[in-house]
């Protein structure tokens, strides 16, 4: 069709190589995906208690990774990171090796990318919190934690699903951008197949829809659950 | 204490990142006077090259104004583009809103490395149209590949923007005889426009940062640069080229930013 040739895709050993590379490109979205979470939730839980220099640094982490591309912040973790000494020495070789490798270096990066996004969302979401409600539940004698866990925490997550979605689909997005320093998911295997069959235009074509239909599994997920999550006058619920 | 009590909350908060510019600045001075200073030599020596991608800093023939000139012409095909989609997405017209809505889903799903890859594979070398002969080089390939995922981004921009707008408008203007290309031109996008900037200028930031993906497109962007260059230094110094680029990026991104910001939250107050 088109004058294009899907041949190869017959290869088993082709086969295996594109499930290769969704799985670790999977791992890697989850991992980077639960640690920028706990990050973002961190960074805006350190951003509400007021205090002027946890402030001040949690705002120069978010301006400084939101504003270099993650390609350098990935390069600059691989190639740094060894220089800088964190290096050890593998007992059976005797070989000085890097202590982190590639996809390590690609998780911690994608991480403090993804997190610095998050505690931006999240701290979005917390002052978008209707103050009335919140001061409605202090006027009713709800105490510090128990205002936190059924008032503001539940509205909190509802108001920040949407901006989550977003960042969870770049994340993962970016995650492609993982092969530039050899870690070996599908899109690093995309460039071994078209090295080894020369059909770039195929492989690209086929491994766009790969992650086209992956970032939309994701995103229906995340619709389904805002619509699950959804209680009236919040997010979808109006 | 005294001078503490004396600053408001964001006034200390300055007076931190300040603190934290100075710190970062006597750590320079003092890697400086421990033989670092060879190394910023080093860099200083190759930063024309880096920014302009010729060694006497003249003609400009890539480096990080090449990724500034990509950013510009890509940004422009993207604004060009995506309110094109977007007005089609708002469409009522099923055949053209139906399909430019899953165009503008497939093109903010896929990921901009592979989009960048796919059209750089799917653009031929040059194209013949009518006998004039439309040539392709990698910065056009480039800007292209970079576009398209900003102009679905810019489409979502424009259609938060116009359906923000409160449906009282439409019916006021409507009630007042005016057709709808009539109600988009003098009633809603007037105001739309306001609420788009923000978002256009963050896009804008966000494409920046991504033109550094075009370095594999094999043009002489400042990654490219920064690579061959790196293959001719040693280990030590490339850690003080890379926190160079870093800070190049973040000197042209932050304020673009930080002004998006100011102005949404100006915009912010306008409900209706």
């Amino acid at each position: 069709m088109f004058g294009l040739d899907y041949s190869w895709l017959a290869d088993p050993a082709y086969q295996q190589w594109l499930l290769t590379g969704v799985v670790n490109t999977l791992k890697l979205a989850a991992l980077s995906s639960s640690a920028a979470i706990l990050i973002g939730m961190l960074g805006a839980l350190g951003l509400t208690l007021r205090i002027f220099w946890i402030d001040a640094l949690i705002e120069l982490f978010v301006e400084v990774f939101r504003n270099t591309p993650p390609l350098l912040q990935m390069l600059f973790a691989y190639f740094t990171l060894s220089s800088l000494g964190l290096r050890v020495t593998d007992p059976s070789t005797g070989l000085s090796v890097p202590l982190l490798s590639a996809f390590a270096c690609a998780a911690i990066s994608l991480s403090l990318f993804g997190g610095a996004l998050a505690i931006e969302a999240f701290r979005s979401g917390i002052e978008t919190m209707p103050r009335a409600i919140v001061d409605a539940a202090r006027s009713l004698g709800y105490g510090r934690w128990a205002r936190f866990w059924r008032i503001e925490a539940p509205i909190a997550a509802r108001i920040c699903l949407p901006g989550l979605t977003n960042i969870l689909t770049n994340l993962f997005k970016t995650t492609s951008q993982a092969s530039v320093i050899t870690v070996p998911e599908l899109m690093y295997y995309a460039g071994q197949i078209y090295n080894d069959t020369f059909r770039t235009l195929e492989v690209m074509i086929l491994v766009l829809l790969i992650y086209v239909v992956l970032v939309s599994i994701l995103t229906f997920a995340m619709a389904r659950l805002e619509a699950l999550m959804a209680f009236p006058g919040y997010g979808r619920g109006h | 204490m005294i001078a503490g009590s004396m600053l408001s909350y964001e006034g200390k908060k300055r007076a931190v990142l300040l603190l934290i510019a100075l710190g970062v600045a006597v750590w320079i001075a003092v890697d400086a006077a421990a033989g670092g200073s060879a190394h910023w030599s080093r860099v200083l020596a190759r930063l024309p090259l880096l920014l302009t991608g010729s060694a006497s800093g003249w003609p400009i023939n890539g480096g990080f104004v090449l990724n500034i000139m990509l950013s510009l012409a890509s940004m422009a095909l993207a604004t060009a583009l995506g309110t094109i989609m977007g007005l089609a997405t708002l469409a009522r017209f099923g055949p053209i809103r139906v399909p430019a809505f899953l165009l503008m889903n497939f093109l903010r799903n896929s990921p901009w490395l592979v989009l960048l890859f796919a059209t750089l594979y799917f653009l031929p070398f040059e194209m013949h149209v009518f006998g004039t002969v439309i040539p392709f080089p990698p910065f056009v390939k480039a800007v292209i590949g970079l576009a398209l995922p900003t102009a679905a981004n810019f489409s979502e921009v424009i259609r938060g923007a116009v359906q923000s707008i409160h449906s009282g408008q439409w019916e006021a203007a409507r009630s007042l005889g005016y057709g709808t290309g009539q109600i988009y031109r003098h009633v809603i996008m007037p105001q739309a426009l306001r609420r788009m900037i923000p978002g256009w200028m963050n896009l804008y930031a966000l494409l920046m940062i991504a033109t550094a993906l075009a370095t594999v497109t094999g043009i002489q962007d400042v990654l490219t640069i920064l690579n061959t260059l790196l293959a001719m230094e040693n280990e030590r110094v490339i850690v003080y080229f890379y926190l160079t680029i870093l800070f190049l990026f973040i000197a042209y991104c932050y304020p673009i930013a930080a002004i998006a910001r100011r102005w949404e939250r100006a915009v912010k107050g306008e409900s209706l």
